[in-house]
């Protein structure tokens, strides 16, 4: 950029920041009552008005002085409500918290995997994406405190009740935030200055704290749907019993496999960010290979996803059955749609991009010919989840049908059909991963022929398990059909472990066949890892939403309840464009976070502008930008 | 002239959120308010007490978000059709009363053959029903495959009914 813009950039730029400051302020004083001006009483005549007018002024004062003080329940933020303001605020602490504690699960991880092989690319890339971390440490904190002051401000009533629950809590967060950073920096900052083992400990001490922190998080937030340890009149009990409350372990199980599928595809999408802007064919080989690892991490960490969410689904029932059916059956039943739409584009992207990679090996055409028995399978799937129980149609069209469900396809809408789509989803994934794992490598054991088909028969079996108890629970009492879901969830989990293992062992030290070439992925490759990153995202924010709201007008389920004016639950339609909104504002900020990364690589000011052509008219001296 | 892939990214995420935005356009939209609090008068006729218990079944008593009235099939909650006929029979020693206000003030304790427990206390919270609208449910019940009968007065081992309006007659159970 021409270096006197440049310069003029930043007085500019500061001068507006100082304009809007200005017009902030102005706007909100000229926001309070003030007094209008009225002439000093000594020169003007006691007339019978003024006379009036002070007697109802002084009244008026008297009045303000003898009034008592009176809790706040509510109050109201500007243009877009309270709840709206809260809820993005939350919804973007989470989304950044989510990432800072998911990239050292998975940094400390590849780091170990490099000191064991000492193979220096896995200790890079394990830098590189801890590099991401600090800035968004900062924005967690930031948006961290935000949240706090406007739970205080906006929710005053609700908050002292939640403060006073888990008072003891307070402090050991503050402490372990504290010790976050320590790890965090020193595990950044350290990185190299230390004897390996040292960092890997620094690191692991990381996920412990930030682990810790989110469990304590965690039991607010779930309190607040199941609450317990309470009396009927809402007084606290026990607090280890508000603290380990029904839905408090499924959340945080949920929330970590979550957080590094989130995480894993976030770096991903950086990954992908600096490979469209690689120069060199070393830079597109390091990032193709960084993206594949961020989008394995979070594929890997998605595929038991679905099983974490029926955990925490049946402890919602568990707690409450209405709060159970109103999630799946009532006001949410829809937003379960939505969810299926999300979660089918990110398995139809993560194939495709596996699919993609397969073309970095060549020879890979012995494998690919299964490619399009998967997206069948996918595809189906994916048409089964996204069709609804119940549609919406005309009263002669319902007449028609004989009810709100269509006479075929309704029988699709209901969970049997769905638990079982989801489960042979994740396998055909499972496939598809596998298949791309052995592209270019032949096993060589003697018993590959029959490891194969043991693996063919399990995979089969499973699938036909699943499908088997998927109709079987058309035909059985609510009690018995609830219960299936939990074999058919273990055959898929049983399946995919047995398979991996003997995989292991199969390729063990296979022929290589042709080597993988990173590097050589066609740039939609990277767009789809950037959409899989955005899906996620918004997936988290949707399903963020559905925890939430589902305690519908109570603050805390059936102890506190929602007297503001946001008491009601907004349409499906209202949360989803709060929704993008708010994922478009974190996708913004963390591009500034990739952005700042980014910075790192570049060389030196100096040394950049002696590489430049023009730069023989520049001094080298020191006093670097000014002209000789 | 070729698109810079920073425009091209950014491009890619407006689309992938707005297009997301626009899927929860496309699904039933609905509003849900807060239960509204009905007063009941103390003079209600039975009649009354039956239309503001079918309201209060659909509304803030969600009775209707578990239950159905007039299906078959593999349900999830019992169907409510022809309750009242089954009411009276259904627990030796319990009157179609008293069985119905047991059913929803300790839905535990008599569970439907081939069910789960899982009907929350109706008249404690997050529900929360009072008393006398509790009587309007079992009312509305008492129309399914029954006859209504309860007034305000009525009473049950939870509760002792209300005490007569001073015009009205008799009418308590």
């Amino acid at each position: 950029m021409n270096r006197k813009l440049l310069i003029l950039l930043g007085p500019v730029t500061g001068l507006v920041m100082f304009g809007a400051v200005v017009l902030i302020a102005t706007f909100l004083t000229n926001r309070e009552y003030q007094e209008p001006y009225r002439a000093p009483a000594a020169i003007v005549d006691a007339t019978p008005r003024a006379e009036g007018l002070a007697a109802e002024r002084a009244t008026a004062e008297a009045t303000a002085r003898a009034k008592p003080y009176v809790e706040v329940e509510y109050r109201a933020f500007p243009v877009v409500g309270s709840r709206v303001a809260i809820w993005a605020v939350a919804q973007l602490h989470l989304l950044f918290a989510a990432f800072v504690l998911a990239v050292p699960i998975f940094a400390v991880l590849i780091e170990a995997i490099g000191y064991k092989t000492g193979d220096r690319r896995y200790d890079r890339l394990a830098h590189e994406f801890t590099k991401l971390l600090s800035v968004s440490f900062s924005l967690t904190a930031t948006f961290g405190a935000a949240l706090t002051f406007m739970l205080i401000i906006l929710y005053p009533k609700f908050t002292n009740y939640i403060m006073s629950v888990f008072s003891p809590t307070f402090l050991p967060y503050v402490l372990l935030f504290f010790l976050e950073a320590f790890f965090l920096y020193t595990y950044y900052y350290g990185w190299g200055k230390f004897h390996p083992i040292v960092h890997l400990g620094l690191g692991i001490g990381l996920n412990i704290v930030g682990t810790a922190i989110m469990f304590i998080a965690n039991a607010w937030l779930t309190f607040m749907m199941s609450p317990n340890g309470i009396s009927d009149g809402g007084a606290l009990i026990s607090v280890w019993e508000a603290i380990y409350n029904f839905t408090w372990m499924p959340i945080n199980v949920h929330r970590v496999i979550a957080n590094v599928a989130f995480g894993g595809s976030v770096a991903a999408a950086y990954a992908a960010f600096k490979f469209l802007q690689a120069k060199t064919d070393e830079e597109r080989a390091h990032y193709d290979w960084m993206g594949y690892i961020g989008n394995f991490v979070a594929i890997i960490a998605f595929l038991p996803l679905p099983f974490a969410g029926y955990w925490l689904a049946k402890e919602i029932y568990a707690y409450s059955q209405t709060l159970g059916l109103q999630m799946m059956g009532g006001a949410f039943s829809w937003l379960f749609i939505i969810q299926a739409v999300l979660i089918g584009n990110l398995f139809l992207a993560a194939n495709y991009y596996l699919w993609l990679g397969m073309g970095r090996v060549e020879g890979a055409q012995r494998v690919q010919r299964f490619i399009k028995y998967l997206l069948i399978a996918i595809v189906v799937c994916f048409m089964v989840w996204a069709t609804p129980r119940s549609i919406i149609a005309t009263v002669s069209e319902i007449r028609a049908m004989g009810g709100s469900s269509h006479p075929i396809l309704g029988f699709l809408g209901v969970m049997s059909a769905k638990n079982t789509a989801v489960n042979i989803l994740i396998l055909t994934t499972f496939m598809s991963f596998l298949l791309y794992r052995r592209t270019g490598k032949t096993a060589t054991v003697a018993w590959a022929k029959a490891g194969h088909l043991a693996q063919l028969l399990i995979f089969a079996s499973a699938a036909i398990f699943v499908i088997f108890l998927g109709v079987y629970g058309y035909f059985v009492e609510a009690s018995v059909r609830i219960g299936l879901s939990v074999p058919q969830v273990s055959s898929v989990l049983i399946a995919m472990v047995a398979i991996t293992a003997i995989d292991v062992f199969l390729y063990r030290r296979p022929k290589t066949t042709a080597d993988v070439r990173w590097g050589r992925m066609p740039a939609i490759s990277q767009y789809v890892l950037i959409f899989i990153a955005v899906t996620f995202t918004w997936l988290m924010g949707l399903m963020g939403y559905v925890r939430s709201g589902l305690r519908q007008h109570w603050h805390v389920y059936g102890v506190i309840r929602d007297t503001s004016p946001d008491a009601f639950t907004p349409t499906l339609g209202f949360a989803t464009l709060v929704v993008s909104v708010t994922v478009l504002a974190f996708f913004l900020l963390i591009g500034f976070v990739f952005w700042l990364a980014s910075l790192h690589d570049l060389p030196d000011f100096e040394k950049r502008t002696v590489q430049l052509p023009h730069a023989p008219q520049l001094a080298v001296d020191g006093e670097a930008g000014r002209p000789s | 002239m070729t698109v810079p892939h920073t425009v091209r990214i950014f491009a890619l995420v407006v689309a992938t959120t707005a297009f997301y935005g626009y899927v929860g356009q496309l699904v039933p939209q609905r509003e849900v308010q807060p239960p509204e609090e009905i007063v009941l008068s103390t003079d209600l006729t039975t009649a009354d007490m039956v239309k503001i218990g079918g309201e209060l079944m659909v509304g803030k008593g969600l009775c209707l978000t578990c239950h159905t009235i007039g299906k078959s099939g593999a349900l999830r909650f019992p169907d409510l059709e022809g309750i009242a006929a089954r009411a009276a029979s259904r627990v030796p020693g319990l009157s179609e009363i008293e069985y119905l206000a047991q059913s929803l003030y300790e839905p535990d304790t008599y569970i439907v053959p081939g069910f789960n427990p899982g009907m929350p206390v109706i008249n404690k919270p997050p529900i929360g029903l009072t008393d006398p609208e509790i009587l309007c449910v079992i009312a509305f019940l008492q129309t399914l495959g029954g006859t209504p009968t309860v007034t305000l007065q009525s009473s049950h081992r939870y509760y002792k009914g209300a005490a007569a309006p001073a015009a009205a007659g008799a009418g308590a159970k």
